[in-house]
């Protein structure tokens, strides 16, 4: 192991010369780069500020992020193995429905990532900046957001797409105002609508088997209650619990929501995705939720009946909350923003799945609108500090 | 007395922390005076090579406020003057004589200083080339006579890594750092503030008359006076607050009772590149080459004239800081990981969790002067926020000296912030991103914007 090191050093330090000043390679330079410090880390000594840094980096943060999102991933393969033999009546063992799921999933992950990654290096060398790592996660994000069964020249483009207009033309990480998978998820969303919209489920089984999903199931109907429908289901299970275990169909990666529930704790303990934003989008959920219940007797919306610990476990709320509304460059910045910017994602959640028809689930549209109002929310927050520091020099 | 409890903020936990005792070193040769500890003055030389001086007599003054000149902390000859680019004075080296002279100013009865009134004690230091010993805020610079400042701020807590421990240093010097807080009252028609770490035992501290007392506790930088003017009486727009080092206050003290400049300091030498980490005696301006002979594990290290966060880079022919009291070294290391950044848990230096989920009972770490990770855009995880003790918002007045935008960073309060106080938030910054500099760069803007 010792010797393999020393060769891949020795093999760096030699081909180092090609890619800076006046190396044939050196517009690749960002490329060498990141290969070299994703392997050794870098050399990088503090030249101003403090002498001594602490050892997190934005490498670090982006890493840990894909390690909590990689439970997502396993429980994703089983879970589509467990759907597809639900609908051709196999039973396979656990381990066999995980590699039936992983032969999905690995071709969508291998996409996400060669899309992500050209692009990202692509702008890195024509702007002449080091390759950020930010794309690492907007692409693991990527095929979790997507059902199993998507074309994969949609991952293509979609990707391509939230990569570029998500993130690169506002000039890439740090600076963009949407988060660049959601775009992904929302491009496809609104470009190929007749099989993602959410409101028929997605599997892989005969062709022909669908069914209505957890969420659209009331929303069709029509002054009827909520809980009643979806328990008279037969085709899957739709009861709470089933639902926060996960084994109902979905998009890969959002279903199973105790994994999500740990991977919160795990990111919220590294001090990486922020409790605020979390705890209060949930508050916002069940407020509205607890709202429309009050109001459902009054309405013939079905969808105004789901209790709010239904809206919690169903579709992609957790999901998106624990990992797209936290996610810090577009979210709220301050701490104070940070409650409003999460209270409203819950509440919009609410009303967009039960106020409005045409789309089935909320959370995604609701992060999206969420992060064009953060700098907003951010704005007032900090325009009232500066009015108090503006009274406080008058006295 | 007020008590002050602060949440936020780190203490470093650095190896080579100076134990409470001397090391006896060799005494310094060499002192030195170097301009560049001074923000916003144009020096001009009153010595030239070859000079004798005495202890207290004037090497250069300011030309923006000539009143002000700067005492010599030794008494010998001027064995040099090391000019910089377009020849800006960078040092001034005075050899030392074997039995050094002093410049005698007439002493004052303790009894009699709280009757001396502001004038006679501000021509008295001014005359005594002590002046600098006293900064303002906002901007920390040299303070203007003329002012009357609202208040003066001691801070009798260092809580920097690897600083002098006051508690120690000031023990049995309970009278001379008195007489130094009623020269203080008698600058200001506003109160004197003393604040000190909550469990201190110091008697100079705990019993310290005619001054309004502190006590805080929490972790670095809860000891940086910024922090403490904030939390205890806050600056405001057309105020000047002025703030002076705990042990110049006894140089101050004496100065009055002897009549006599003493420009011995105690300082302290530390950190992971050091044998002996300890308190040392030594004086204003003394070589550093005196704390680290025979005193370092390896060559290659950062020496730095301050501390780790806020320190000076130096080096072995280099003298401490004026206001700095610490030397630190840190090594400088070449060691690469292999795939460091996928280890559940390592022996690397941190505040951040993300580098120890998988914990381990260690307590202080051997720092290098690694910056481990590049550059990179702001990606704002609430690292600053929890570093900075402040009712301020470091991202946003970040952004808004950025975009040179005035009204928004004297709003944000950006003259009541001092680098120093942002210097934990640089060390923490997965970007990387020295913000303490970007601090400093809005105040400059702010100051040549009148």
């Amino acid at each position: 192991m010792v010797n393999v090191i020393n060769t891949l050093q020795k093999l760096i330090k030699n081909i180092e010369p090609k890619f800076t000043n006046e190396g044939p390679l050196q517009r690749f330079f960002p490329i060498f780069e990141a290969t070299e410090s994703f392997l050794f880390s870098t050399a990088e000594k503090t030249n101003s500020g403090p002498h001594v840094r602490d050892s997190v980096d934005i490498k670090r943060v982006m890493i840990l992020v894909v390690l909590a999102l990689i439970p997502c991933y396993i429980f994703g393969a089983i879970n589509i193995g467990v759907q597809a033999g639900i609908a051709t009546g196999k039973v396979r063992s656990l381990f066999d429905n995980f590699i039936f799921g992983m032969e999905y999933i690995i071709p969508i992950i291998l996409v996400a990532f060669i899309a992500g990654a050209f692009w990202e290096v692509l702008f890195a060398v024509v702007r002449k900046h080091d390759i950020y790592e930010g794309f690492l996660v907007t692409c693991a994000l990527i095929p979790l957001l997507m059902p199993p069964t998507i074309p994969l020249w949609q991952v293509f483009v979609a990707t391509s797409f939230g990569i570029v207009i998500g993130k690169e033309i506002f000039g890439g990480v740090g600076y963009n105002i949407f988060n660049p998978a959601l775009v992904t998820r929302a491009f496809i969303y609104f470009a190929y609508p007749t099989e993602i919209a959410g409101d028929k489920v997605w599997l892989v089984g005969p062709d022909g088997y669908s069914g209505a999903t957890a969420l659209a199931i009331p929303a069709a109907a029509e002054n009827s209650n909520a809980l009643d429908l979806l328990h008279n289901v037969t085709q899957f299970d739709f009861s709470w619990i089933n639902m926060a275990m996960g084994y109902v169909p979905g998009s890969i990666g959002e279903t199973n929501k105790i994994i999500i529930l740990l991977s919160a704790i795990f990111l919220v303990y590294i001090k990486i995705a922020s409790w605020r934003t979390i705890v209060a989008a949930v508050l916002g959920l069940f407020f509205t939720a607890i709202v429309t219940n009050i109001l459902a007797p009054f309405s013939s919306n079905t969808m105004l009946s789901l209790p709010p610990h239904y809206h919690l476990v169903m579709g992609s709320f957790m999901f998106g909350v624990v990992f797209m509304a936290t996610e810090p460059v577009t979210s709220a910045h301050t701490n104070r923003g940070k409650w409003i910017y999460g209270f409203l994602i819950g509440s919009l959640t609410v009303i967009i799945r039960s106020i409005n028809p045409a789309y089935p689930e909320g959370i995604m549209l609701a992060i999206l609108l969420m992060n064009a109002f953060a700098p907003l929310i951010d704005y007032f927050v900090i325009q009232k500090n500066i009015n108090q520091r503006k009274l406080r020099y008058a006295k | 007395m007020t008590h002050i409890k602060i949440r936020k903020g780190h203490n470093i936990r650095i190896s080579g922390t100076p134990i409470d005792e001397y090391y006896n070193i060799e005494q310094t040769k060499t002192v030195s005076i170097q301009p560049h500890d001074f923000r916003y003055i144009k020096p001009k030389l009153l010595v030239k090579t070859g000079d004798r001086v005495e202890i207290g007599s004037p090497l250069f003054f300011d030309k923006l406020q000539p009143d002000i000149k700067w005492a010599s902390p030794g008494g010998g000859e001027v064995k040099e003057v090391v000019l910089g680019e377009r020849r800006a004075i960078q040092k001034i080296i005075i050899q030392l004589d074997e039995e050094e002279k002093s410049v005698i100013h007439s002493p004052i009865k303790y009894q009699e200083i709280s009757s001396l009134g502001k004038t006679k004690v501000t021509d008295k230091i001014l005359e005594a080339n002590l002046w600098p010993l006293i900064r303002q805020r906002p901007y920390n610079k040299i303070a203007d006579q003329n002012d009357n400042p609202r208040a003066i701020f001691v801070s009798g807590f260092n809580s920097a890594p690897l600083s002098v421990n006051l508690d120690f240093a000031l023990r049995h010097k309970q009278s001379v750092f008195q007489a130094g807080l009623d020269v203080l009252n008698q600058l200001s028609d506003g109160n004197v503030h003393l604040t000190f770490e909550a469990d201190t035992n110091c008697e100079t501290l705990t019993s310290a008359r005619n001054v309004n007392l502190h006590t805080i506790d929490g972790p670095h930088p809860s000891g940086n006076v910024g922090i403490q003017i904030h939390h205890i009486d806050p600056w405001k727009p057309n105020e000047v607050i002025w703030v002076v080092n705990a042990q110049h206050v006894i140089t101050i003290g004496d100065l009055f009772l002897k009549g006599i400049y003493d420009p011995s300091i105690i300082a302290t030498v530390g950190g992971p590149g050091v044998k002996n980490c300890a308190h040392i005696k030594t004086r204003t301006g003394a070589s550093i080459e005196t704390f680290l002979s025979d005193n370092l594990h390896i060559d290659d290290n950062r020496i730095i004239s301050g501390d780790i966060l806020t320190g000076k880079e130096s080096d072995l022919n280099g003298y401490i800081g004026y206001y700095d009291t610490t030397i630190s070294v840190v090594p400088n290391s070449n060691d690469r990981e292999f795939l460091g950044l996928l280890k559940p848990g390592n022996d690397k230096t941190r505040y951040s969790v993300t580098n120890a989920f998988v914990l381990k009972n260690k307590t202080t770490f051997s720092f290098t002067t690694q910056q481990s990770g590049s550059l990179r855009p702001m990606v704002p995880i609430n690292a600053w926020e929890n570093m900075l003790p402040m009712d301020i918002y470091p991202n946003a007045l970040y952004r808004s000296i950025l975009a040179e935008d005035f009204e928004e960073m004297e709003g944000l309060g950006l003259l009541e912030c001092d680098e120093e106080d942002f210097a934990l938030c640089s060390f923490v910054c997965p970007s990387k991103i020295d913000i303490g500099s970007v601090i400093r760069s809005g105040l400059d803007l702010m100051k040549d914007d009148g």
